[in-house]
């Protein structure tokens, strides 16, 4: 079954687009098309919001009431969805196939980022942000400046588990006539083809965790190091100014006695 | 400054995520001087795509060739909605699928028999068909057509009325659940499949013999023919609405006949020798080719072979 599964994956034709068949390079742009498009409308709709609710802790009950919807089964809404919307459309469209899978993604990929955006900003120091509004910040300046980089790695753990969540469960288009990598998987099934099925399978992990890497190198250089704690204690507490720290006296000390014990 | 670095970030990691999307696919516009299948997009179930009844069938047969196909769903609401909403311009649904008649489709003609023949055939024990049980059944089964199935289905589906009333009503229609002794002493176990048509039969079966004075129990929505054949086979069932083509695909798995009469005819020599086939319907339940009646029109459509046609 593996080796059956790496010729088919291996396999050239399955790689090209014909009219009638679309390959795997087609499929896996649907799909992250899909993907993204879903990921863009929920992180326009959440962040401003969890970032607002975090901020003034006003309307907490919205985050409550979004990660509820998380309970929705996901292909019962879609088809549910489907049978709404689709007859209202008509020629050679399949918006009607799409704007209600893309609602279903939307529905899984809101509350991550919501609710990590809402504890981000609830959960930034009040020490930090006394001070900020200490120095004279406006409110909008405190949430611009001070709270949202503080809040940055809890807002990307968010936004990737989204992401994680929205690409899995975008293989649903293809229960609705769509295309995307679920093709393979609900094609494969029904044509009793398993190494169709598996290389589906194994696509969408692929593809899954490539955004993840892509998202986490986005992470490591928009956080702030000094938050993360990948900087050297040395360098945050160095008594010494400077970019890198520069020389440090308890270092120098450790340096001697090291240069003592070796003699 | 941060919030800068963060859009940058987004843009690029959009930009990488976006190039792998530009592979997508753009349907290219049909030529012309092609077939009329040649312009058109064809629904069906996944499956459809690589059975040999399906496109390849369909090429090998007729010669016809469609220009694209849509995976929708197999002979159900997404397929019927996408084929009246103009999505796909020709669908594989099943024949005595209500929807069929309820939005004006047309069933294209087979003529090379590219499907097997699908007739609605009872199965019985050998020890069970009396003469009387095989009178009332067989007068059923001449009252059996592909529409009035249709339309029974439709009054489950679309009506919410239960199959033992639906089934109950069509025998009085039809003048079959007058009481009487023809099936005295009979005693046999009627099962189904688990939809909606299957059960219907079931009980169309069980309520003829029940009027004619035999015993009858049901055992209705076993599954599929893999759960209920072997005990079809082994005795405890005595009585199942079959399709000859399936029937005989499940049991052969060579079988090359797709007319009625050679369906049937295989079916009834490849049968174990305790289960014997009963006189076959008018009635079928198969895949056909459907366009809507506008599509019809516009291409003076009639049967599959006239797909193959320049258009």
């Amino acid at each position: 079954m593996i080796g059956d599964t790496f010729s088919w994956l291996t396999d050239p034709a399955h790689w090209q687009s014909t009219s009638f068949d679309t390959g795997i390079p087609g499929q896996l742009g649907a799909h992250v098309l899909y993907s993204m498009i879903a990921l863009a409308i929920a992180l326009v709709l959440a962040l401003p919001a969890g970032l607002w609710i975090g901020h003034t802790g006003k309307a907490t009950w919205v985050v409550s009431a979004a990660n509820a919807v998380r309970a929705l089964p996901t292909v019962g809404l879609l088809v549910l969805i489907v049978v709404i919307i689709a007859p209202h459309f008509y020629g050679r469209t399949n918006a009607g196939y799409l704007i209600p899978t893309e609602i279903v993604l939307v529905l899984l990929a809101v509350p991550p980022i919501l609710s990590n955006a809402y504890a981000g900003v609830q959960n930034v120091s009040p020490a930090v942000r006394d001070a900020a509004f200490g120095m004279g910040m406006t409110g909008p300046q405190v949430l611009s400046r001070v709270e949202f980089p503080n809040a940055l790695p809890l807002i990307f753990s968010g936004f990737r588990s989204a992401t994680l969540q929205v690409i899995a469960t975008a293989t649903i288009a293809a229960y609705v006539t769509l295309g995307g990598l679920g093709r393979f998987i609900y094609d494969g099934l029904a044509q009793q083809d398993y190494p169709q099925m598996i290389s589906g399978g194994l696509l969408v992990a692929a593809l899954a965790l490539v955004a993840d890497l892509l998202l986490a190198l986005a992470q490591r250089y928009t956080v702030s190091p000094g938050i993360t704690g990948r900087m050297r204690r040395s360098d945050r507490d160095g008594y010494d100014v400077g970019p890198r720290g520069g020389p440090d006296s308890r270092v120098a000390v450790l340096n001697e006695e090291l240069a003592s014990e070796a003699a | 400054m941060k919030t800068k670095l963060v859009a940058l970030a987004a843009a690029a990691t959009a930009l990488t995520m976006g190039i792998s999307g530009c592979g997508s696919d753009s349907s290219s516009s049909s030529d012309d001087g092609g077939t009329i299948a040649s312009q058109m997009i064809f629904g069906g179930p996944p499956e459809f795509k690589t059975r040999t009844d399906g496109i390849p069938g369909l090429k090998e047969n007729y010669g016809v060739e469609f220009a694209k196909y849509t995976v929708t769903d197999v002979g159900g609401p997404v397929t019927v909605n996408a084929l009246k909403r103009g999505q796909v311009d020709a669908a594989d649904l099943f024949t005595t699928n209500p929807a069929i008649e309820a939005n004006d489709l047309v069933i294209l003609e087979d003529p090379k028999s590219n499907f097997a023949a699908q007739n609605i055939v009872p199965i019985v024990s050998k020890d069970k068909a009396t003469d009387g049980v095989k009178e009332v059944l067989n007068a059923v089964q001449a009252k059996l057509t592909t529409e009035g199935l249709g339309e029974l289905i439709g009054k489950v589906a679309n009506d919410k009325e239960a199959p033992a009333a639906v089934a109950k009503s069509w025998l009085s229609e039809n003048g079959l659940d007058t009481s009487g002794t023809s099936a005295k002493g009979a005693s046999l176990t009627v099962g189904s499949a688990n939809f909606t048509e299957n059960e219907i039969l079931a009980n169309i079966y069980a309520e003829a013999l029940k009027a004619q004075g035999a015993t009858i129990k049901t055992k209705l929505n076993i599954g599929s023919r893999e759960k209920y054949y072997p005990a079809l086979e082994a005795g405890s069932l005595d009585l199942f609405p079959e399709y000859t083509g399936n029937a005989l695909a499940y049991i052969d798995k060579n079988a090359t006949a797709t007319s009625s009469d050679d369906v049937y005819a295989a079916l009834a020599k490849a049968l174990p020798s305790n289960l014997i086939a009963l006189d076959q319907a008018e009635a079928q339940d198969r895949d056909a080719i459907v366009v809507t009646q506008e599509t019809a029109d516009k291409f003076k459509l009639k049967t599959i072979a006239d797909l193959a046609q320049e258009g």
